[in-house]
C-alpha cells in the first residue's frame, strides 16, 4: 500500500465484495462527551494486518467496538464485504479480543470458554469439539484445557482469549491492546501467534514496535479523526510527525541502548 | 475470602458414598430432606432430625473441623435469633431471677429452631462439600432451571472471587497511604468510599463482560442443557432412601399433630 494521507470517502472501493471490512464516513459520539470519532473511512482486505495507533482517548477502542457491531455509529456505514453490518447482531466472522482478558474469560474452565462462542453457532457436539481442539492447538493452550481461566498468567489468558475467538473461525480479528501488561516472553509468543494467523487483523496498540513487526499498514487516529492511513515503516520513521499525534518513534528506530561506544570506561 | 475452585469441592475430596452420588440425584434427595426438616414443628422429632444430620455427615466422611469452621458465622446469627426466646416466649416459668424468667415453651422453641437450623445447615454442607460447584450448577440446569439463572449463578460465583480480590487490593492501597490510624467515623467513611468504588467498577466490568458474551453469540442460539440421564443403581437407591426418609418425616409430623389434635 502506498503512503497516503487519510483517504477521502469517494476514493474507497465501495463495490469490493471481497474486502474483510469497509468503513465509510463513520461518526460516533458518546452521550456524555463530544464527537469521539469523525468521518472515519478505510477498507481492510482479507489477510491484511493493520495497526491502529493513537494517543489515549483518541477513539481506538470505540472504533473497534463499532467494527464488531457492539456500538452503533451515529453516521456512516460499515460493511463486511457487501453486507452492511447491523449493530447488535451477532457476527461470528468478526472476532473481538478485549484488552483485559478477564472480561472475556468468564467460564469455569479454559476448554468451556474456548467452546462458548462455537456453541452459539448451532454446530454439532463433534464439530464444536473439533474446532475447540484446533483453536487450542493453534494457540498452544491445549495443556490448560481444565484450568480455571482466572488462575492463568497474563500471557496464557491472552492466548486463551484468542483461542476462543479463533474457534469461531472469523475472517477479521479486532485486537485491543494485545500486548498490554505482558512480559517480554509472552509478548514475543503473542506476536509469533498473530504472525501465523491468516485472518485479517486490526490491532489497536501503543506498542509501535509490534506494529512495525506485524503490520505493513498503519492507521493513526488523533482527536477522533483518521490522520494517516498508509505504510507503517514510512510513518514510524518520521519522529516529528509522530510527535504531533502524541506518539513516539518505536525503539527499533531509536538509538540502540547498548551501543558499544557508550560503554562506560573501565577504571 | 477463601478461594474456591469451580471444579473442586471446598474440602478434601474423599471417596465416600455421598461423594459418588450422582449430582442430580443428590440435589433432589438432599433438598427433599431439607424441605421435610424445615416442615418439622413437633419437638418429639428433634432427635430424629439430628440423627439424620449426624448420619448424613458421617456417610459423607467430611472432617468435623470443616463443619465447625463453616458453622462459626451462621452460629452467631443463630445465637442472635434464639438466645432471647426462652426468656420472652411462653408462660410456664421454670427458673426466675429477679425480673428474668426462663420459660419452658421458649426453651423448646429455641431447641427446635436450633435443631432444624443445624440439620439443614449440615445437609447443605454435605451437598456443597461433596459436589464441585460446577457439577452442582450443571445438575440444576439439567433438572430444568433456566439457563439464564444458572449462568447468573456461575458468573456471580466466578466474579465474587475477583471482587473480593479487588477489594483487598483497594484496602491494601488505602493502608499504604496511612489509613488505619483514624477514628471509627473516618474508617467507616473509607469503607463506604471503597464499597462505592467497587460497586461502580463492578458495574462497568459487568457491562464489558456482557458485551464480550454477546459478541460471542450469547442469546443468539438457545443452548440445550439436556444431557442423557444415566441411572446408576447406587444413586437411585440413595435418592429413594432420602425421599422415603423425607416422606416419613412429613408423615410423622402430620400424624403427631393429628393425634395430638384429636387427643
Amino acid at each position: 500500500m502506498t503512503q497516503t494521507e487519510a483517504r477521502p470517502l469517494e476514493n474507497l472501493p465501495d463495490s469490493n465484495p471481497d474486502c474483510a471490512i469497509a468503513v465509510q464516513g463513520v461518526q460516533f459520539a458518546y452521550s456524555t462527551r463530544g464527537v469521539t470519532l469523525d468521518s472515519i473511512s478505510f477498507v481492510v482486505q482479507p489477510g491484511e494486518r493493520v495497526g491502529l495507533v493513537g494517543a489515549n482517548g483518541c477513539g481506538k477502542t470505540t472504533l473497534l467496538l463499532l467494527l464488531c457491531g457492539a456500538l452503533a455509529p451515529s453516521a456512516g456505514q460499515i460493511r463486511l464485504g457487501l453486507r452492511p453490518l447491523t449493530p447488535g447482531n451477532f457476527y461470528p466472522e468478526v472476532g473481538f479480543v478485549f484488552q483485559n482478558p478477564d472480561d472475556q474469560l468468564f467460564c469455569a474452565c479454559v476448554c468451556e470458554d474456548v467452546a462458548f462462542g462455537v456453541q452459539n453457532l448451532g454446530l454439532t457436539a463433534a464439530q464444536v469439539e473439533e474446532r475447540v481442539a484446533r483453536a487450542m492447538a493453534q494457540t498452544e493452550v491445549a495443556h490448560l484445557a481444565d484450568r480455571p481461566p482466572h488462575h492463568l498468567s497474563g500471557g496464557e489468558k491472552k492466548r486463551v482469549a484468542i483461542a476462543g475467538i479463533l474457534a469461531m473461525q472469523p475472517q477479521l480479528m479486532l485486537l485491543d491492546e494485545p500486548t498490554a501488561q505482558l512480559d517480554p516472553r509472552s509478548r514475543r509468543q503473542l506476536i509469533q501467534l498473530l504472525h501465523r494467523l491468516p485472518q485479517a487483523q486490526i490491532i489497536a496498540t501503543h506498542d509501535l514496535d509490534l506494529t512495525l513487526e506485524l503490520c505493513s499498514r498503519t492507521i493513526i487516529l488523533s482527536e477522533g479523526k483518521l490522520v494517516y492511513d498508509g505504510d507503517t515503516a514510512s510513518i514510524l520513521s518520521e519522529a516529528d510527525r509522530l510527535e504531533q499525534y502524541a506518539l513516539e518513534a518505536p525503539l527499533s528506530y531509536r538509538r540502540a541502548y547498548c551501543n558499544l561506544d557508550d560503554r562506560p570506561s573501565q577504571g | 475470602m477463601r478461594q474456591l475452585g469451580l471444579n473442586t469441592t471446598p474440602c478434601v475430596a474423599v471417596a465416600s458414598l455421598v461423594h459418588q452420588w450422582e449430582p442430580r440425584f443428590k440435589l433432589v434427595g438432599l433438598l427433599g430432606l431439607i424441605v421435610a426438616v424445615a416442615n418439622v414443628t413437633d419437638r418429639r422429632l428433634i432427635p430424629v432430625i439430628l440423627a439424620i444430620a449426624v448420619a448424613m455427615y458421617a456417610l459423607a466422611r467430611l472432617p468435623l473441623s470443616f463443619w465447625c469452621d463453616r458453622l462459626r458465622y451462621p452460629g452467631f446469627f443463630l445465637m442472635g435469633m434464639v438466645v432471647a426466646l426462652p426468656f420472652l416466649t411462653g408462660k410456664t416459668v421454670v427458673w426466675q431471677w429477679g425480673w428474668l424468667s426462663l420459660r419452658t415453651e421458649g426453651l423448646w422453641a429455641a431447641l427446635l429452631i436450633t435443631s432444624r437450623f443445624i440439620t439443614i445447615f449440615t445437609l447443605g454442607l454435605v451437598l456443597l462439600g461433596t459436589t464441585p460447584f460446577l457439577s452442582l450448577v450443571k445438575a440444576m440446569q439439567q433438572l430444568g432451571l433456566p439457563t439464564l439463572l444458572t449462568d447468573m449463578l456461575l458468573l456471580t460465583y466466578r466474579y465474587l472471587q475477583d471482587l473480593a480480590e479487588h477489594l483487598s487490593k483497594l484496602q491494601r492501597s488505602a493502608q499504604l497511604r496511612g489509613v488505619g490510624k483514624q477514628g471509627t467515623i473516618a474508617r467507616l467513611q473509607l469503607l463506604a468510599a471503597l464499597s462505592g468504588s467497587l460497586l461502580v467498577q463492578s458495574y462497568d466490568r459487568s457491562e464489558d463482560i456482557y458485551r464480550a458474551m454477546r459478541l460471542r453469540g450469547y442469546g443468539h442460539l438457545r443452548r440445550s442443557a439436556a444431557a442423557p440421564i444415566s441411572v446408576d443403581v447406587g444413586s437411585a437407591i440413595g435418592l429413594g432412601l432420602s425421599l422415603l426418609t423425607a416422606g416419613g418425616l412429613i408423615a410423622a409430623e402430620w400424624l403427631l399433630n393429628h393425634v395430638q389434635g384429636n387427643a
